[in-house]
């Protein structure tokens, strides 16, 4: 080596090739497979749905390029601008309830001391049962005749309204029963955030007087930003998505009133074979739920005071 | 004297069937520095919480400024409280920290900038009112923590345990900083740690808490002097005194305490203390006396030196027992040296061997 430098040099230590390889490209190799399984099966629906809503596929799926044609025959579509109102009025009702809910049910679990896991573990039951059970509960307790809302209702002398036969009433059920099923999970995910909080910082407010209200506005829902928006992602995107609930529940009816978007997709598509214009609903559900999580994502998350010290 | 600032009456507590506090008396005149010091988990943060009102009471009375504040709400006490993790909002700023409980308490915007400014100015926070928590050091912290605690301008100040998360040059800092703080503002304070040299820098009076109960309160050089109990006198002082059981004996007409091998500590007579009692001997090791003439007292040797920079602490085994000794002078030894070590029988602290009570 010839060193222009007069002062003894140390040699330089013998780079550690394994060390390398197990610093810099083993967890690749163990996250890739993933990656490219997940965006894989994605990318390959999206595309491959993308494609799918610029032709027109006929009974023996071959198919022939029309553009945008469908895209102009689905949006005029009188059926599917019920359906895109009444999904948007179905996924804002969904998540106004669905957060709510989970938030009081986040914050009473949170207080529960005795018998902490067995609540936490029964709270999660409604996940687990399938869309198709919720479904037939709901039915059971909704019927118009011999239902359990309305037997209670008959033996208090109230009116016995029908449930599933009055459309606003139908979806005002389709929404509980949409909440029965996400709520479970994003009560989880808020009561993570909770325990993430210092429980001084509850005494701290305690002394410094502030009222339980005022310790939820200024000091809980801030603290667990992030999970808010994490939530807010998962019950958006189930809202927008469910599908068998409300198919065993109403079929869409009555009069279309519980019609969402996923349900006049499954019909288009599996029902009259229409796969171009399945497509495009498909594309316009696509739009929508990533467009809110991006959303969700830049004021909950991004916004969140640990990020901004990164600034 | 007059009556007390704040009074602990009987105060009891327990966790489900586990009882924490046993009973606590306690009076705390105005203006005073109070330390509670004990092990951890003997109750001196459960004891904080209940004056803080953080905890119920159920048993015992309260008294702040003659009222008595077992149903007052914590808020209502006129305290304000330092916690060990600061406890600062993350996502608020500094003044945002400073500002919250004035704002909850509807004060008005001017005098809630007064407040902050006067704060910050005591506490030199004024670079950092704009800053968020987590881009302060653990000393700005700790100090805006106790901001946030003087614009309260509270009756009582609380502390619990507030420099256990800082470092050693750091926690020297703040503890005269606290002080200084004290001096100026003489509000009452009452201070938790289960460190007894802050203990014994910063208190008026300490109070020595073991298991739920007070051993001991009094000013620190009264403790360290007259230590009431024998875990008072083994928690107080660094190096810790040394502690030997034996039986009172008369040597050559002398009482000494013959604690086994062949050894006979000296100590001056003093009443109740009998020939044939089972005591515990105390010595500090500062009373240890080190002389290189051998024929001055017990010959021991040298297990382990310690140089602390003005003093030198030794571990030295007489007759196989381990002896703590403190010594001002640059001392030529090295383990395995042997030396002369020379108890002064009129520091001698003896205890009752069975309640450990001071004889
Ligand atoms: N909320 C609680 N539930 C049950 N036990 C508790 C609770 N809080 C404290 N304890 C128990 O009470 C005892 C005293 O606790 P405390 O926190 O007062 O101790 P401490 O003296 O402050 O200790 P440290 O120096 O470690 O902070 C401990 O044994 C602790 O386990
Ligand atoms: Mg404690």
């Amino acid at each position: 080596m010839t060193s222009v430098d007069d002062s003894p040099e140390l040699p330089p230590l013998p780079r550690d090739r394994m060390a390398d390889f197990k610093e810099g490209v083993v967890p690749y190799l163990f996250v890739v497979p993933g990656l490219l399984l997940v965006f894989g099966i994605l990318g390959y629906a999206v595309v491959g749905g993308a494609i799918l809503s610029l032709n027109e596929t006929d009974m023996f799926l071959n198919k022939t390029f029309v553009g945008l044609k469908n895209y102009r025959d689905v949006f005029s579509d009188p059926r599917f601008i019920n359906a895109l109102w009444r999904t948007l009025l179905f996924v804002v009702v969904s998540i106004a309830l669905g957060i709510g809910m989970s938030m009081i049910f986040a914050l009473t679990l949170y207080r529960v001391t005795r018998g902490k896991r067995f609540f936490r573990g029964l709270s999660l039951v409604p996940y687990f049962v399938s869309g198709v059970a919720t479904a037939v509960m709901f039915r059971f307790i909704f019927t118009t005749s011999g239902g359990f809302a309305n037997s209670v209702l008959s033996a208090l002398g109230l009116p016995t309204p029908s449930w599933l036969g009055d459309p606003a009433l139908a979806f005002m059920v389709a929404v509980l029963a949409n909440c029965w099923f996400m709520v479970p999970f994003a009560t989880l995910i808020l009561l993570g955030g909770l325990q993430t909080i210092d429980r001084e910082i509850y005494d701290s407010a305690s002394i410094d007087g502030a009222s339980d209200f005022a310790v939820f506005r200024r000091i809980t829902l801030p603290l667990i930003k992030p999970m808010m928006g994490v939530s807010l992602i998962w019950v958006t995107y189930i809202s927008f998505s469910t599908f068998d609930i409300i198919l065993a529940l109403t079929a869409g009816g009555p009069q279309r009133a519980t019609e969402l978007l996923s349900i006049y997709m499954f019909e288009t598509a599996f029902l009259e074979l229409n796969f171009g214009a399945g497509s495009v609903l498909m594309m316009v559900l696509l739009a929508f739920n990533t467009a809110l999580s991006v959303l969700y994502l830049k004021v909950f998350v991004m916004g969140d005071h640990r990020r901004k010290l990164e600034k | 004297m007059d009556a007390p600032f704040v009074a602990l009456q009987d105060l009891r507590k327990s966790f489900g069937t586990t009882d924490v506090l046993h009973g606590i008396n306690l009076e705390i005149p105005q203006h005073a520095f109070v330390v509670l010091v004990g092990p951890s988990g003997c109750g001196k943060s459960t004891l904080l919480r209940m004056i803080a009102g953080l905890e119920k009471i159920k048993h015992g009375r309260i008294v702040i400024d003659g009222e008595i504040v077992n149903r007052v709400h914590a808020k209502n006490r006129g305290i304000a409280m330092v916690f060990q993790n600061y406890a600062l909002y993350p996502h608020m700023s500094v003044r945002e920290n400073l500002a919250f409980s004035l704002e909850m308490l509807k004060t008005e915007t001017s005098e809630v900038e007064r407040r902050i400014k006067t704060a910050a100015d005591i506490l030199q926070l004024e670079q950092l009112l704009d800053r968020l928590p987590a881009q302060l050091s653990g000393g700005q912290r700790q100090r805006v923590a106790m901001g946030r605690a003087l614009v309260r301008e509270p009756k009582l100040f609380l502390f619990d345990e507030p420099l256990s998360n800082l470092d050693a040059k750091l926690r020297v800092e703040m503890r005269a900083e606290i002080r200084a703080l004290h001096q100026r503002l003489e509000s009452t304070t009452i201070y938790v740690t289960h460190d007894q040299v802050e203990a014994m820098t910063m208190s008026d009076i300490v109070v020595v808490m073991n298991a739920g109960r007070i051993e001991q309160s009094g000013p620190p050089l009264e403790l360290y002097d007259r230590p009431a109990t024998e875990f008072v006198a083994a928690f107080m002082g660094s190096p810790a005194m040394n502690l030997l059981r034996g039986r009172v004996v008369r040597a050559d007409g002398a009482p000494a305490v013959d604690v086994g091998e062949g050894l006979f500590l000296p100590f001056d007579d003093r009443a109740g203390v009998r020939e044939g009692m089972e005591v515990v001997y105390g010595l500090r090791p500062e009373h240890l006396a080190i002389s290189p003439d051998p024929a001055s007292g017990l010959i021991g040797e040298v297990a382990l030196v310690e140089p602390a920079g003005w003093e030198t602490h030794l571990h030295a085994d007489i007759h196989g027992r381990r002896f703590r000794a403190i010594s001002t002078e640059r001392l030529d030894v090295t383990p395995g040296s042997r030396i002369a070590l020379a108890p002064d029988p009129t520091r001698v602290h003896l205890f009752d061997g069975s309640s450990g009570a001071r004889l």
